[in-house]
């Protein structure tokens, strides 16, 4: 168990692979930054963890991408996030202050504009896969249950073979390529709505 | 398999998955540049593909943000006493250990020694980590929540069902989880089996690998990481295979687990042909460490020429590897059930530094750990 996650690359590395014990440091390390500022902000321990996980999430989807470079350290990065995705939600609930409150300037800004940018993208793949969601629950069984059990459960073909009743995992994969030919159509087909 | 109106789901998701030949590649690049028709529809593929998986990985990952959050926030007033419970564990590990080392014996790389100063420094690793937290961690249920991380790191990712016997070296095959190791420190010379095997990455995880075929005239085991979506990178592997002999006195270097970390050691073949002549191994001028076999061989510019597999006697210091002609043969021949291992055919290592090819490196080489009761 020598882990090596003391460096904040390796932590962002094991966090982009969706690694239990990285996540688990980040969020011990941070969760309590956030927390104690939004109860000073009006928000309460619920929002905090919302916020907080949002904000991971944002993060994590980050680290997907193949040239990924974080400008700040982690905690940085989080809390700045963090504090915008609560400023877009007061100003949504038309209670809070429409520009962020913020009393930097110069250099500071262009890295501001660099978190709103990475909350953008964030939120258009939100309702992009909120969209392959709905997607998939109108594709109908047993492919809504099979690619659910493939790509949200990580199940291996064999396990799906054996679940769905198919002789053998070959036969579960012709009908998995079947089924994600149903979800093209109708993905697209809402997509053109 | 040329891309047809049937298969072209399986060939876009290898194409993704990067398990997709080359040539096969460069065939469908072809075909995009010439028929925007197909384009389109690859294109509308490849992305569904994408978008469903990413979208998958990332509902696996808000649960484990979920349970993590319910996990910290249950952590009671913290109990010392559960310190303990490392205590009687390590004491047992280091004990077993240290029965085995007296088997030790000289001629071959994998180690028992190196399984020992492990279990040290895992006994350390600990210790230091429970400093650190009581430096940073002012509150309480800070503290606590620490602890219980780390006994959940403790019963995750040490997941012995008895204790490491063995561990040697293993590099990547293919970015989905295929490597190759020496099959000595998988059978240990043939005598009796293994329980299980698990590797462990250079940031320290631990993943079982199952084997899929293992020669012990050739000295080579192929194995499998067993989970499902595990990829060694992000890309496909940074280095590629050569089966002709190198020649003699070119440098070569090899990245290995002799200890905790990886290490580095560079050095020249010193004769073509391995121990008693064998002509299917080099012979080296390379000081290596017990737990290195399984290693890979590689030249300046990054293709594999061999696996390291062991030393001479102790007055003789000479080290032996076994070529990648050997591997290219069990791959082509021997595997079982019609698998294909198909091997990486760019090499990104070629232009590099040395600091920089042992990088790119970091993720495909791992050390091999070896549990028996």
């Amino acid at each position: 168990m020598q882990s090596q996650l003391n460096n904040e690359q390796q932590l962002l590395a094991a966090l982009a692979a969706g690694e239990r014990t990285a996540t688990e440091r980040i969020y011990q390390q941070h969760y309590h930054i956030i927390n104690g500022w939004l109860i000073n902000n009006g928000g309460s321990s619920a929002d905090a963890a919302d916020l907080f996980q949002e904000a991971i999430v944002v993060l994590y989807g980050k680290a997907q991408e193949e040239d990924f470079r974080l400008t700040c350290s982690i905690g940085t990065y989080l809390f700045a996030v963090s504090k915008h995705l609560w400023y877009k939600k007061l100003q949504q609930q038309n209670r809070g202050p429409a520009i962020l409150q913020s009393n930097i300037g110069g250099d500071e800004d262009e890295i501001e504009i660099a978190y709103e940018d990475d909350i953008n993208v964030h939120t258009e793949r939100e309702a992009h896969y909120e969209q392959l969601d709905s997607a998939l629950d109108q594709i109908g069984e047993p492919c809504r249950s099979l690619l659910k059990a493939y790509y949200h459960h990580d199940k291996s073909m064999q396990e799906i073979a054996a679940d769905f009743g198919y002789t053998n995992p070959d036969n579960a994969k012709t009908q998995k390529y079947k089924c994600l030919a149903r979800l093209r159509k109708l993905f697209y087909t809402m997509q053109a709505k | 398999m040329s891309v047809n109106h049937n298969n072209i789901w399986e060939v876009a998701e290898a194409y993704l998955s990067g398990s997709l030949p080359q040539d096969q590649i460069i065939e469908i690049k072809d075909c995009l540049a010439a028929d925007t028709v197909f384009a389109n529809e690859f294109y509308e593929i490849t992305n569904l593909i994408r978008s469903v998986e990413g979208s998958g990985k990332q509902k696996r990952f808000r649960g484990m943000l979920r349970d993590i959050h319910a996990q910290q926030q249950t952590a009671a007033a913290p109990k010392k006493a559960k310190l303990i419970i490392f205590t009687p564990q390590f004491w047992k590990t280091a004990s077993v250990a240290a029965g085995v080392a007296i088997l030790t014996s000289t001629i071959t790389i994998w180690s028992i020694n190196a399984s020992i100063k492990r279990h040290e420094s895992q006994y350390n690793t600990i210790s230091r980590e429970v400093g650190a937290i009581k430096k940073v961690q002012a509150q309480q249920q800070a503290e606590q929540a620490n602890l219980k991380e780390m006994v959940n790191k403790a019963s995750k990712h040490t997941p012995p069902p008895s204790d490491v016997k063995y561990s040697g070296t293993g590099f990547a095959l293919t970015n989905d989880g295929y490597f190759v190791t020496a099959d000595h420190v998988i059978h240990h010379d043939g005598k009796g089996d293994f329980d299980s095997v698990y590797i462990q990455t250079h940031d320290g995880q631990y993943y079982k690998a199952n084997l899929i075929f293992a020669d012990n005239t050739k000295d080579i085991a192929i194995l499998k990481v067993e989970k499902k979506s595990f990829r060694f990178g992000k890309g496909e592997l940074p280095y590629t295979f050569t089966a002709a002999k190198a020649g003699l006195g070119s440098r070569i270097f090899t990245l290995g687990y002799p200890k905790d970390e990886e290490v580095y050691d560079e050095g020249y073949i010193s004769s073509r042909n391995g121990f008693n002549g064998n002509n299917m191994q080099y012979t080296l001028e390379l000081p290596v460490g017990h737990g290195q076999s399984g290693s890979p061989m590689l030249d300046e510019k990054g293709n594999v020429l061999g696996i390291l597999a062991a030393v001479g006697s102790q007055d003789e210091a000479n080290t032996y590897a076994i070529g990648t002609k050997a591997l290219m043969e069990l791959l082509n021949d021997q595997l079982p059930d019609q698998k294909t291992i198909r091997l990486p055919k760019a090499n990104k290592l070629s232009r590099l530094s040395r600091a920089e090819q042992i990088e790119k490196m970091e993720n495909y080489t791992f050390s091999v750990k070896v549990y028996k009761k």
